[in-house]
């Protein structure tokens, strides 16, 4: 009872600080972030009847508010952004020939200011207009590199629910992940993972926001909640003197990637939760510091009003500013199918991080029952030496019956699966309680606003939640010397547990990541 | 290769130069020994300095693909004849590593790898003039290799200690620094095939001789 009350007190403190804050001002800004202002989030332990797996009716659920509040706010369709046009020009081009190559698009396109971390400009046409026919038009110009729509459709790549290491973390044991840890007692202390998701809960802080009416996919009102604080809690397992660097939110364009949907978070605690500490569950490179940036838009960043979608541009902005800000992993648990099945602007950015030394994590895809459509970005993965996509396997090594197949998965992690092993199926980690953040699940009579404070040990399945497992290795062996992105791929594959056909294949690729075998080289004759 | 093909063939001008300015009173005490003797029996001490065919393996493993080892053996001589046995010994600790297109990263775990060759050759020994005092030689044999491959990260079976024989080519030249006491030099080549290239960074690097080219150096005791 004293904590609630002093919650009551703290909350009361934030938003007469909010009001002193905002006194005086004309127009009241509509997301404001308190930083560092608030309590530690209230631990909930275990949970295990929460879940977040691949289509089920929460998911389903968000997905179809997401596409609601798309309609209502006027958001662009799930294709691509009206009215904007990726395009890299040729280096010899001058300005003359960008000016004339805009203009025989429409006499009323413009180029916007370059935007930061972007080898690319952004063009600006008649939002009415063809977008992809535009593209197609600047492409076949000689000072034209490339050009494609600002496709959408980015999610996340995930499927949620419960935890704690010696009785439910199934997935570290399965890499051969303890005997990597006795080989390397650092795990990964000198290498930065940037975390391209939803934003991490890496942070207290305290929430004011205006969040207006909106009606669900079945028509249901939910009320505007007007002006509402909201408590915010980093998670206590993934905070640590120094761990964070760098942090960057393209979703709102500044440097608070808080995560206000769990994925990011959840997907961070698998490549680094706090370890050994006796609390709750492990990480794999559990002394890496991690950059978070937020690149994936949630329900709550579109009721919180932010400026920015996840697009094509928007996650090739990430890439590049997790290369050029000290990265040398990148984890990427999101992607989107075609078509078009191809991104000429983040293969372009992941072949310049690569560049740079940076190894990529990328996420095969949760699709198998619903059409095996092709992922893209793992796809472009595939092409590149220094980055793998990463397919799900369950407790048994056996396929997880969503992870997408194809010629281009590459290798095999636990992603978790809940069938034949319910809640003892899934990968845990510490993130939100999503029944205090979800409000937009329940009913509109009991819908209020989010609590980003309450965090528990969830199981997430997904192939989002086996390719941490690989960043986490990859920074490993990075530490361990070796610094070639393409070499970290080649051991990778190298020293994978061939599953299935013998030899590569379309489902597990060259077979599970054996951490320990990827860390501990070989000698001469062995 | 090409230094130790210098090193050999400066070798073998040296010994024809100095056999040439031997005085002849000289010549005829040197050919004592064997020849008087029947049979001689010398001991002899050996270090040498080996390069390893499979020289990516090596580079990964101990940052460099030459390495010494040290040994010793008997050696019987009659009349132009001999035969030796030898035994020697390379023991260093390195780091286990990853070869990737044949590019090595260390990873910072030690491993030592032991090798002992036990070899048995026989050879003729050249008489380029009345004089013995530099004498060339030539011969082949074959041998056994003992190699251990240890390392405080591998479980007990994931070591090695096996055991392979090859062959062995050598020729050089022994030269008289006192009435008992002889230096020979000479270049060796061998070849031990079935221990590399099975597994391990050696399968990696496509190399499967656990020989190369050894210059050796001996101090051999007797007549």
């Amino acid at each position: 009872m004293g904590s609630l009350r002093a919650r009551f007190a703290w909350i009361a403190l934030a938003i007469a600080a909010e009001v002193i804050a905002t006194h005086g001002q004309s127009a009241v800004e509509r997301h404001v972030i308190f930083q560092n202002v608030g309590l530690p989030a209230v631990d909930e332990g275990l949970i295990v009847d929460e879940t977040h797996a691949p289509n089920t009716r929460e998911t389903r659920k968000r997905a179809a508010i997401r596409a609601a509040l798309t309609r209502q706010t006027g958001r662009p369709a799930v294709r691509c952004v009206p009215g904007r046009v990726v395009v890299k020009f040729r280096e010899q081009a001058t300005e003359d020939d960008r000016l004339s190559a805009v203009a025989s698009v429409s006499r009323t396109a413009t180029i916007t200011p370059r935007p930061s971390y972007a080898d690319f400009d952004l063009v600006s046409i008649d939002p009415a207009a063809d977008t992809e026919a535009a593209a197609a038009t600047l492409a076949d110009l000689p000072a034209v590199e490339y050009a494609q729509a600002s496709y959408a459709g980015w999610r996340t790549l995930m499927v949620p629910n419960d935890p704690l290491y010696a009785t439910r973390q199934w997935n570290l044991p399965l890499i051969n992940l303890e005997r990597a840890w006795d080989l390397q007692p650092q795990a990964g202390s000198a290498i930065t993972v940037a975390v391209l998701d939803t934003g991490v809960a890496y942070q207290n802080a305290t929430l004011i926001e205006n969040i207006p009416a909106f009606r669900d996919d079945d028509g249901n009102r939910y009320p505007a909640l007007g002006r509402v604080t909201i408590p915010y809690a980093g998670a206590a397992q993934l905070m640590a003197p120094s761990r964070f660097v760098s942090p960057y939110d393209f979703i709102w364009n500044n440097a608070v990637p808080l995560d206000y949907d769990g994925h990011g978070t959840h997907v961070t605690g698998t490549i680094g939760q706090l370890t050994n500490d006796g609390i709750g569950t492990a990480g794999v490179a559990f002394n890496v510091k991690i950059m978070p940036v937020k690149v994936i838009d949630g329900v709550w960043d579109f009721l919180f009003g932010a400026p920015n979608i996840a697009t094509d541009d928007v996650v090739a902005r990430g890439i590049r500013y997790a290369a050029d800000n000290g990265a040398n992993i990148i984890n990427m648990s999101i992607g989107r199918t075609g078509p078009p099945d191809s991104s000429a602007v983040i293969e372009g950015a992941i072949q310049y991080a690569v560049s740079k030394g940076v190894f990529f994590a990328i996420a095969s895809g949760n699709g198998f029952e619903e059409g095996n459509p092709l992922e893209v970005i793992a796809e472009i993965a595939s092409r590149v030496d220094g980055a793998v996509s990463v397919a799900a396997v369950d407790r048994n090594r056996a396929h997880a019956y969503y992870s997408t197949t194809g010629s281009y998965v590459e290798l095999s992690a636990p992603g978790g699966s809940e069938r034949g092993f319910g809640r003892d199926g899934f990968v845990f980690q510490q993130t939100f309680d999503f029944n205090f953040t979800d409000t937009f699940l329940l009913p509109p009579t009991q819908y209020t606003a989010p609590r980003f404070d309450v965090h528990a040990y969830i199981g997430y399945i997904g192939t989002s939640m086996a390719t941490p497992h690989v960043a986490g290795v990859a920074a490993m062996m990075m530490q361990q010397g070796i610094k070639s992105p393409a070499a970290i791929e080649a051991v990778l594959k190298q020293t994978a547990v061939d599953l299935g056909t013998p030899g590569r294949d379309d489902t597990f690729g060259f077979g599970l990541v054996d951490a320990r075998a990827a860390l501990r080289g070989q000698g001469p004759a062995r | 290769m090409k230094r130790h093909l210098a090193a050999t063939l400066a070798i073998v001008l040296a010994a024809a130069a100095a056999a040439s300015a031997q005085p002849p009173d000289n010549r005829r005490i040197l050919t004592r020994g064997a020849d008087e003797d029947g049979i001689a029996f010398r001991p002899f001490v050996m270090g040498t300095e080996q390069t390893f065919a499979a020289a990516h393996t090596f580079e990964a493993v101990f940052g460099r693909s030459h390495e010494p080892f040290f040994g010793g053996g008997l050696q019987v001589v009659k009349s132009r004849y001999f035969a030796e046995i030898v035994a020697s010994r390379f023991r260093k600790t390195g780091q286990r590593a990853v070869l990737v297109n044949n590019e090595p990263f260390r990873l910072g775990l030690p491993l030592t790898a032991e090798i002992t060759p036990f070899e048995v050759i026989g050879g003729y020994r050249f008489d380029l003039r009345p004089s013995q005092i530099i004498v060339p030689y030539a011969g082949a044999g074959i041998g056994t290799y003992a190699y251990k491959e240890s390392s405080p990260s591998s479980d007990p079976d994931e070591n090695i200690d096996t055991r392979h024989s090859g062959f062995v080519l050598m020729g050089g030249v022994e030269f008289r620094l006192h009435r008992w006491v002889r230096l020979g030099v000479d270049e060796q080549y061998t070849r031990v095939p079935g221990i590399l290239g099975v597994a391990g960074i050696s399968k990696a690097a496509a190399e499967d001789n656990l020989g190369g080219i050894a210059f050796r150096f001996k101090v051999v005791v007797g007549r």
